[in-house]
């Protein structure tokens, strides 16, 4: 019976090599420098958590967490610019290319979720210390998943990431809306893992390895034919769905966006994107190159159901978390444009969007969660009425945002679909590209709406609050919204060199 | 860095003048419009006719990676919307009363819009004519929407925001798709004009271009976002509401739909069925028009007339239709920046936009009545005046085409004095009724007209100075 299926076809694997010597350790922590940078400093958090009084940890702790995720930043940047990337640990990770444009991007992203959470913490009260310790932890996933090129490290970058955030999630621990996300999360994040692990150990039946160079030259095409290693790439494409929220699979999204606290919602709906595109990049487009029309026929699927539901839903709410989070199903099936069409621009479109929506998106919560007040999250699109006459730059900035989510030029947003539709053109799935553009327009609509309040004339004039660490993250994204798009060169080349799922020696 | 020029100085004075108290605003405003003005007039005397290319060009790499440049040239099409549209921003912000609610905001986003509209007219790469053509959507919803008139500005805006983007956005799946199609990785339009595609992928890039400029000039079934944004948008911004960016959709018909698809054949000829919907805006608009009882109505549905004259001319395909439609570009702005103006000043003095409440009134103001006779004669295409050149170049182009386009076309040139007479001569002549005016039009608001009306004569009894430099082109694809 299995070996009718193919299994036992899979070739005999060789004993490993087992010598490890020093110079080969040291070799290979370089390789993942800024992961174990960050674990470092991650550490170091705790012990500063266990020996400061308890009115000075939450300030220590900011900022020993903002100082290694600044250091790993910029030893990642330090080894795009100098090191050779290449294979460590027996193939089980990478310092490539790929994987440091994803350590940077995470970095960045955890500098400005602790400089964005710290006075929001404090008005409202919440443990501060944990919560940054638990961010630190939730990127360390991140950056494990974007450098993991074994099933293994994968799931392992999958899991750390998850459980920091199902802890996040239910952080606001007097709120049953806040608990209600961490538990529903909870199970459909184990939900969905469970799905990726069984896919995993389908592939790994059909390959005989983990690794997934070694799977990529192990299924060629022939393996199309086996039922289990299509059930395999079933599986995975289907938690891997759940994880980027895109559409049939995106139903515990608006809830828990709307019931976590607010920088852990703008952290999340950024950073697990970001690293389940990551994870969806190696495994398909790296592993199983030779299956691309069959995972390309499930995404493309799973873009187009994302595309629609996402938009058409949107419209109709009237929370800001909830609107932005089936925007941001929305955003996962245009981007899953970019990785079906494949190839070097094709995923440079995609890295280049996962960048720069890091900026617009958190933005965009950004702003709002400047609105929270000490008794909880005020996210109705009332409560951004009188925005411009509050606050006009951070009115003028929330404009941006919206603008650059509908994609207008001259921001990333716009730039962002460019790349993503000529790459979508230029493969052939010119009828994706179509939906999308109509879909855009529904876009439009929502996006716009969430203006209206902030531009039109209220009776409210008291200043908004908003701290000097809070503002400076805004300013930040907004000024990444718009100089990546008018000088989007840089990034482009970077999201080129890094394009390459499967590079090094 | 002359081009440049035209729309950064606009750009850079949006982002100052946002911030700058009302009056200040406001003439800070007219001197950077100034300014920009007297940089495209010079280069319109500099201009070159004759010329086989586009002048005073621009070219940098932008994003190299897709041979995206930023490209910038001008030929005898676009000089003179350049000039048109720096002239009309003038006015416009001369024109908005410094009493205005947040006036500095207002004028900042006047222009940017005016840049954004520059940008579109002077842009030789397609992805950033894109650029241009999308970016100056957002300072004219904010235009619309906070300083917009009516009950409800803010549906108006985003009625025309999402009519526009669905146009525009598969506009984009176009500029995609001929850089595809064409195989030699170049948005370049003077190189894209010579590499057309095959007929059927023409069939289709030219659907998607064409909607987007047919939803934006407006084209007869396309036009129902017009009336409500026409009616929202304060005057000032009319100016170069209608008077610019309406052209915006010819133009990109002229400039890219013609040209780079030259045999847009499938199952229908698409180089018919453009002229036929012309011809059903010229008629229908006109039509609209005589029904309509709100003067501001009135003048937008004619604004729909006469852009079918423009875009029937440019279907035409050949060098008069073609030279009269950009002629009919320059003379339509003008005179509905005119329009628009003493429309809104009646009104403003009777009270009402209604034209069948008011009766007589240039017993009461007749220096007004008198511009308001020559603007009007002006609008119907009388010879002499501007507009008379144009429409009667159009008409003759579609006459060598088809002289069926021209028989119907021409019925907008009956319908013409029909409503345009019947506002004047109802509001203007018999028997004074109705709600008694506060004054007669103003010495300022005269000077402000007074341009408009200096030109009307000029071209009409010197079309030449305009058409000699039509002569240069920047790409192949346009009769000449």
């Amino acid at each position: 019976m299995i070996s009718a299926l193919g299994l036992m076809g899979a070739p005999m694997i060789p004993a490993p090599d087992l010598t490890y010597s020093w110079a080969q350790a040291l070799a290979d922590l370089g390789q993942i420098a800024a992961i174990a940078t960050l674990t470092g400093f991650f550490l170091f958090a705790i012990v500063t958590d266990l020996v400061l009084p308890k009115r000075r940890r939450g300030g220590a702790v900011a900022i020993v967490a903002v100082t290694g995720f600044t250091y790993s930043l910029g030893t990642a940047v330090y080894r795009w610019r100098y090191a050779q990337g290449g294979y460590a640990y027996h193939q089980f990770a990478t310092g490539d290319n790929f994987a440091l444009f994803f350590e940077i991007l995470f970095a960045t992203l955890g500098i400005l979720t602790v400089a964005l959470s710290h006075s929001y913490l404090k008005k409202r009260g919440m443990l501060e210390s944990e919560f940054h310790i638990l961010i630190m932890a939730a990127v360390i996933g991140m950056m494990v998943l974007g450098s993991a090129t074994s099933l293994v490290t994968i799931f392992l970058g999958l899991e750390l990431l998850s459980i920091a955030l199902y802890i996040a999630c239910g952080f606001s621990r007097r709120e049953s809306r806040s608990q209600e996300a961490a538990a529903k999360y909870l199970l459909v994040g184990g939900f969905a893992s469970a799905f990726v692990l069984y896919g995993m150990a389908l592939i790994y039946g059909g390959a005989g390895t983990t690794v997934i160079p070694e799977i990529a030259k192990r299924l060629d095409a022939s393996a199309a034919g086996n039922p289990l290693i299509l059930l395999g790439i079933v599986l995975m494409g289907v938690g891997f769905a759940f994880k980027v929220s895109a559409a049939p699979f995106h139903m515990w999204t608006p809830d828990v966006y709307q019931g976590a606290p607010l920088p852990v919602t703008a952290f999340m709906s950024v950073g697990t994107k970001a690293a389940a595109f990551a994870m969806i990049v190696r495994v398909f487009a790296g592993g199983l190159p030779h299956l691309a029309p069959e995972w390309q026929a499930l995404l493309a699927f799973v873009a187009a159901t994302s595309m629609v539901i996402g938009n058409v839903m949107a419209i109709a709410q009237s929370s800001l978390k909830r609107l932005l989070a089936y925007s941001g199903v929305a955003q996962a099936g245009y981007i899953l444009i970019g990785v079906i069409a494949g190839g070097q621009s094709g995923l440079a479109a995609v890295l280049y969007y996962l960048f720069v929506y890091m900026f617009m998106n958190f933005g965009a919560f950004a702003v709002i969660t400047l609105l929270a007040g000490p008794d909880g999250d005020r996210d109705r699109f009332d409560d951004l009425e009188g925005l411009a006459k509050r606050s006009p730059l951070m009115a003028v900035l929330m404009s941006v945002f919206m603008l650059s989510l509908a994609g207008f030029p001259p921001s990333v947003g716009f730039f962002g679909k460019l790349f993503l539709f000529t790459a979508g053109v230029s493969a052939g799935y010119t009828w994706l590209v179509v939906l999308a553009v109509v879909m855009s327009v529904v876009s439009v609509f929502y996006y716009v709406r969430v203006l209206i309040p902030v531009w039109s004339s209220s009776t409210r004039t008291d200043r908004l609050p908003a701290s000097i660490s809070s503002s400076a993250v805004i300013w930040l994204s907004g000024l990444a919204a718009v100089g990546l798009g008018i000088y989007p060169t840089t990034l482009l080349i970077a999201g080129q060199l890094g394009a390459n799922p499967i590079s090094g020696p | 860095m002359t081009l440049t020029t035209i729309w950064l100085l606009p750009m850079i004075g949006a982002g100052l003048i946002a911030f700058m108290p009302p009056r200040l605003a406001k003439w800070m405003g007219v001197v950077v419009a100034l300014a920009a003005l007297a940089v495209a007039a010079d280069v319109a005397f500099s201009f070159a006719p004759g010329y086989h290319g586009y002048q005073f060009t621009e070219a940098a790499p932008w994003i190299p990676q897709l041979t995206i440049f930023y490209r910038l040239g001008l030929d005898g099409i676009s000089l003179w919307l350049v000039v048109l549209n720096a002239f009309l921003t003038v006015i416009a912000i001369l024109a908005t009363p410094v009493k205005t609610r947040n006036v500095s905001r207002f004028v900042a986003l006047m222009l940017a819009m005016s840049a954004g509209l520059a940008g579109v007219f002077m842009a030789t790469d397609l992805v950033l004519f894109y650029v241009f053509w999308e970016a100056m959507l957002i300072p004219a919803y904010f235009l619309l929407w906070i300083f917009g008139e009516g009950e409800r500005p803010d549906r108006a805006a985003l009625k025309f925001v999402l009519y526009t983007l669905a146009g525009s956005l598969l506009m984009l799946v176009g500029v995609i798709g001929e850089y595809v199609a064409t195989g030699k990785q170049t948005f370049d339009l003077a190189t894209l004009a010579t590499l057309a595609p095959s007929p059927s992928i023409q069939f289709a890039l030219f659907f998607v271009f064409a909607l987007a400029f047919a939803i934006k000039t407006p084209l007869f079934p396309f036009h129902s976002w017009l009336p409500d944004a026409y009616m929202a948008a304060p005057t000032p911004m009319l100016i170069t509401f209608a008077g610019v960016m309406g052209k915006a959709g010819a133009y990109g018909f002229l400039r890219i739909a013609v040209p780079l698809f030259p045999q847009p054949v499938d199952w229908w000829d698409w180089r018919w069925v453009i002229p036929v919907l012309a011809v059903a805006a010229i008629i229908w608009g006109a039509l609209m028009a005589i029904a309509s009882r709100d003067m501001k109505l009135l003048v937008a549905y004619s604004s729909v007339s006469h852009m079918g004259f423009i875009v029937l001319g440019i279907f035409a395909l050949n060098v008069q239709g073609q030279q009269g439609a950009v002629l009919q570009m320059i003379n339509h702005g003008i005179i509905i920046s005119a329009l628009f103006l003493i429309v809104a000043w009646i009104s403003d003095r009777a009270g009402t936009r209604d034209r069948s409440a008011m009766a007589g009134l240039a017993a009461r103001m007749p220096v007004m009545a008198g511009i308001f006779f020559v603007v009007t004669l002006a609008a119907l295409g009388l010879p002499g005046l501007n507009s008379f050149v144009g429409e009667f170049m159009t008409l003759l182009g579609a006459w060598q085409r088809a002289p069926v386009l021209a028989l119907f076309g021409a019925i907008g040139l009956v319908l013409a004095p029909v409503y345009m007479l019947r506002l004047f001569q109802g509001t203007m002549q018999g028997a004074p009724a109705g709600p008694v005016p506060r004054s007669d039009i103003y010495a300022g608001q005269l000077v402000l007209l007074a341009p408009l009306i200096v030109l009307m004569f000029a071209i009409g009894l010197d079309p030449n100075v305009l058409t000699n430099l039509m002569t240069s082109l920047g790409q192949v694809g346009l009769a000449r």
